[in-house]
């Protein structure tokens, strides 16, 4: 290309000059969360009119429910943030997360069963991380081999379902506290931490850059790599705390337990608005997500369909959003 | 071709007429009333610096650009030029300056796409052999047509793009800086095919950089400047001084008189670099930039200029050398992390994919490399942000209340300031790279943009920048240095910068080379 051909074939930038610029609103994010709303209020009124939805009963179980998808949402927003999609073995990794904890925990006790498997599952992500990032493998291929990865190595090296041991009580892990259950505060912690890392530190911020433009952030020098390993390791933490919750909450630990979780989380992330593509998103539209797809969930769990339709339904759902994404990012271009 | 024959029109006929055709791109005038003929059996060359229109001229005879008015007659007929496949209809075959071969087929399919008369070749077997036949003329012999284009070197592709062209069986052979990625034996090769094609009664438009080609190969000459054709002249008795003449206007002659600012000798040099060499795209280049010094490096396109900025921005990983800055030695910066580390800003020569985060605002843009200047105990703070980012537009004199818009809102010149001012005050920042610094920008902006660029230089910083527009070059540099085919050519320090020499310098061929 001359650069003479650049004052030709970039006339937009030339022609707009004169043209007085479009002036957007400050924030864009506005009409995305009221799009999220809306969404909301469709659900809570089909919700609503569901028999037994209204009960505090119900209303406690969307809420411990809510919490497991919600704090892999968090983890699968980050990732999206840095540019890179979301994990394929998100679930498998909570249950594996799961599974360790239990595993350990008889012979070197809660605490230090809690903060290894919370090592674990920090390092089995940054692996991750680094391989996308550093040396540019793809994403889904990337997480779709851990997952199998992950599998093989539990299934060689684990029994098949560990219970929890005789004599240690971690029923508190799924107690209510204040009378909600204690997933809940923790699942909200991890999003406000989260959503703080995100907006109130450099690295966080800098995430962000790398996943709307990964050219322009290595031109300018940021760490790209180690950024895109961050992002993972800190879903591979809220994997971890999910899977510790999960052992909690089911007393019992196998593969299995993963069930939908994968794409409940990347449902959730998507549906409460985070670009897929990176750049744009919150732990707080994550959260915001979590609720809607649990509330879904629990809606046609209550009307007596089965998985197969739940997922058919969220499928519907995140299509749908992707699609609405689409014509606004367009309208606006 | 003997020149009174030039000098008859009606002896020989016309193979195409451009006739009086104006384009604007909004307020910019492109084209303005102009007029090409192009003779049967004629190789015609098309000149003119950046800006001049060539470009536009190019892409309205290849049908990628349809003229607000004016005509184009091929064979003495009026035709509707509104598609690239129009003028394949018309016989017009472009080899563009970008490859638009598709690696992932082989040499034969590329050739065969986007034909329009696909059944011509018939079976495969007779289209290899056609094919085969077209690559032994260009000097391809060894690459078999059922090879992957992925696995040729980028000079044997830009040869079989040439093939595509010759395989349409085109009258008119539109060659757009065919020459750019090519050596010297692959050049000659061309240039016999060319021949051989000249006098088969074909007739080919020749743009280049490079004057020597022009003086080697064409029978006539078109100058395009500032939009306008300057002259039509018979190569035959013309030297490369009658045509940098031509090509110069008489304001960038004018620019060349100021006196340059003579760089302050006794400052320290920031940045040192010897023997940078990168396989394919440069060699034995050797630079330096003292603190507050402008180098600006004039290149055509393939010069390697604009390569070598992207290896001191540490974007060239296969670049050997030594670079030193700020005394500190040390191996090549074969990342941009630490060419960052080392204190060197790169400005991209395209803001879009490697520049902005166009979603983001314009403050985020421009503190998005400084975390230390808006950190207060490690923790962004919002208010030192915010504040930096108003100081930061201020500087760069885009309205301060705008500094929280998506940066996507400005218009482009805009846009360019604000990817400036992301390495303005910065106080990591010792040497700034800049890659065509007003690519795109219309006049006031880039004047604007110069100044900013000085202020960095004033402010301490060493500045090296890259263009192809010689104009931009002697308005801003302190020291001018030329490349041309991956070296230097000369370094001009000070006052003896002058006009018709960087022209000349980056548009030789060899005979330089010798001298740097």
């Amino acid at each position: 290309m001359t650069a003479e051909n650049v004052t030709a074939a970039d006339p937009d930038t030339t022609v707009r000059a004169p043209v007085p610029s479009e002036r957007r609103g400050p924030s864009s994010s506005a009409p995305r969360m009221l799009w999220g709303l809306v969404v909301l209020v469709a659900v809570s009124a089909l919700a609503l009119t569901t028999d037994g939805f209204v009960s505090v009963a119900n209303a406690r179980a969307i809420l411990s429910s809510v919490s497991f998808t919600g704090i892999l949402a968090v983890g699968t927003v980050v990732i999206m943030l840095s540019g890179n999609l979301f994990s394929l073995s998100i679930g498998t990794s909570a249950a594996v997360s799961s599974m360790l904890f239990l595993y350990l925990l008889p012979d070197v006790g809660f605490v230090l069963a809690v903060l290894l498997t919370l090592v674990a599952g920090y390092a089995t992500f940054a692996l991750q991380g680094a391989i996308v990032g550093r040396l540019d493998g793809n994403a889904i291929i990337v997480t779709i081999g851990a997952g199998a990865l992950q599998v093989g190595a539990v299934t060689w090296l684990l029994p098949g379902s560990v219970q929890v041991p005789d004599g240690v009580d971690i029923g508190f892990l799924t107690r209510s506290v204040l009378g909600l259950p204690f997933p809940l505060y923790v699942f909200l912690a991890v999003a406000l931490l989260v959503q703080c890392w995100l907006h109130y530190s450099a690295t966080g911020r800098q995430v962000e850059l790398v996943g709307e433009n990964k050219a322009a952030a290595r031109a300018a020098g940021l760490p790209t790599g180690k950024l895109v390993t961050v992002a993972f390791a800190v879903a591979g933490l809220c994997t971890a705390i999910t899977g510790i919750l999960l052992a909690g909450f089911n007393q019992n630990a196998n593969l299995a337990v993963s069930g939908t979780f994968t794409f409940d989380a990347i449902a959730a992330a998507i549906v409460g608005g985070s670009s897929v593509i990176g750049g744009r998103g919150s732990a707080a539209r994550a959260v915001l997500g979590a609720v809607i797809i649990a509330t879904i969930a629990n809606m046609l769990l209550l009307r007596g369909f089965g998985t197969g339709v739940r997922v058919l339904v969220e499928g519907i759902v995140v299509v749908l959003v992707v699609v609405a994404a689409q014509r606004r990012k367009r309208s606006i271009a | 071709m003997s020149s009174d024959l030039l000098d008859s029109e009606i002896s020989t006929g016309l193979a195409l007429e451009v006739r009086q055709v104006t384009k604007s791109y909004g307020n910019l005038v492109a084209l303005d009333d102009v007029s090409f003929e192009l003779r049967k059996g004629e190789a015609h060359a098309l000149l003119g610096h950046n800006g001049a229109g060539k470009t536009t001229l190019v892409r309205t005879i290849a049908g990628q650009v349809v003229p607000d008015s004016g005509a184009v007659f091929v064979d003495g007929a009026l035709v509707s030029l509104s598609s690239p496949r129009d003028a394949q209809v018309c016989g017009i075959a472009v080899v563009d300056q970008e490859l638009t071969l598709l690696p992932a087929l082989t040499v034969a399919e590329n050739i065969h796409l986007g034909r329009r008369d696909a059944r011509f070749f018939g079976a495969a077997t007779d289209r290899n052999g056609k094919i085969a036949s077209l690559l032994t003329r260009l000097g391809l012999a060894h690459i078999h047509p059922d090879t992957l284009v992925a696995e040729l070197s980028l000079a044997e592709r830009q040869l079989v793009e040439i093939a595509r062209a010759l395989s349409r069986d085109a009258q008119i052979l539109l060659l757009d800086e065919p020459t750019a990625t090519l050596s010297d034996v692959e050049i000659q090769r061309v240039f016999t095919v060319v021949r051989d094609l000249l006098t088969e009664g074909r007739s080919v438009i020749y743009v280049s950089h490079r004057l020597g080609e022009v003086l080697d190969l064409c029978d006539r000459v078109t100058v395009l400047r500032d939009g306008r054709r300057k002259a039509t002249r018979p190569v035959a008795g013309m030297d490369r001084a009658g045509i940098v003449r031509l090509m110069l206007d008489e304001g960038a002659v004018e620019a060349a008189r100021i006196p340059r600012r003579e760089g302050n000798g006794d400052a320290p040099s920031v940045i040192t670099a010897r023997g940078l060499a990168a396989p394919q795209l440069f060699s034995l280049v050797d630079l330096t930039a003292r603190a507050g010094e402008i180098v600006g490096i004039a290149g055509q396109i393939g010069s390697g200029a604009s390569s070598v900025v992207r290896a001191l921005a540490g974007l060239v990983p296969s670049c050997t050398g030594e670079v030193a800055v700020d005394g500190h030695p040390g191996s090549p910066l074969g990342t941009p992390i630490r060419s960052a580390r080392a204190g060197i800003a790169f400005v991209s020569n395209d803001r879009k994919s490697e520049g902005l985060f166009l979603d983001k605002s314009i403050t985020r843009n421009l503190v998005a490399t400084r975390p230390r200047q808006t950190c207060r105990h490690s923790v962004v703070s919002a208010k030192r942000s915010r504040d930096l980012g108003r100081q930061l537009c201020a500087l760069v004199g885009i309205d301060a209340k705008r500094a929280e818009d998506p940066v996507s809102s400005l218009s482009g010149g805009n846009q360019q300031k604000v990817f400036i001012g992301r390495c303005l005050e910065h106080p990591e920042v010792k040497v700034l790279l800049l890659d065509e610094p007003t690519r795109g920008v219309d006049v006031a902006g880039r004047a604007e943009i110069h100044n900013l660029v000085r202020r960095a230089a004033a402010g301490g910083a060493a500045v090296l920048f890259v263009s192809t527009e010689f104009d931009e070059v002697l308005d801003l540099a302190d020291t001018v240095v030329t490349m041309f085919g991956g070296r230097v050519v000369a370094t001009h320090r000070g006052s003896d910068i002058d006009a018709s020499t960087i022209l000349a310098e980056t548009t030789h061929g060899s005979s330089v080379r010798g001298v740097a």
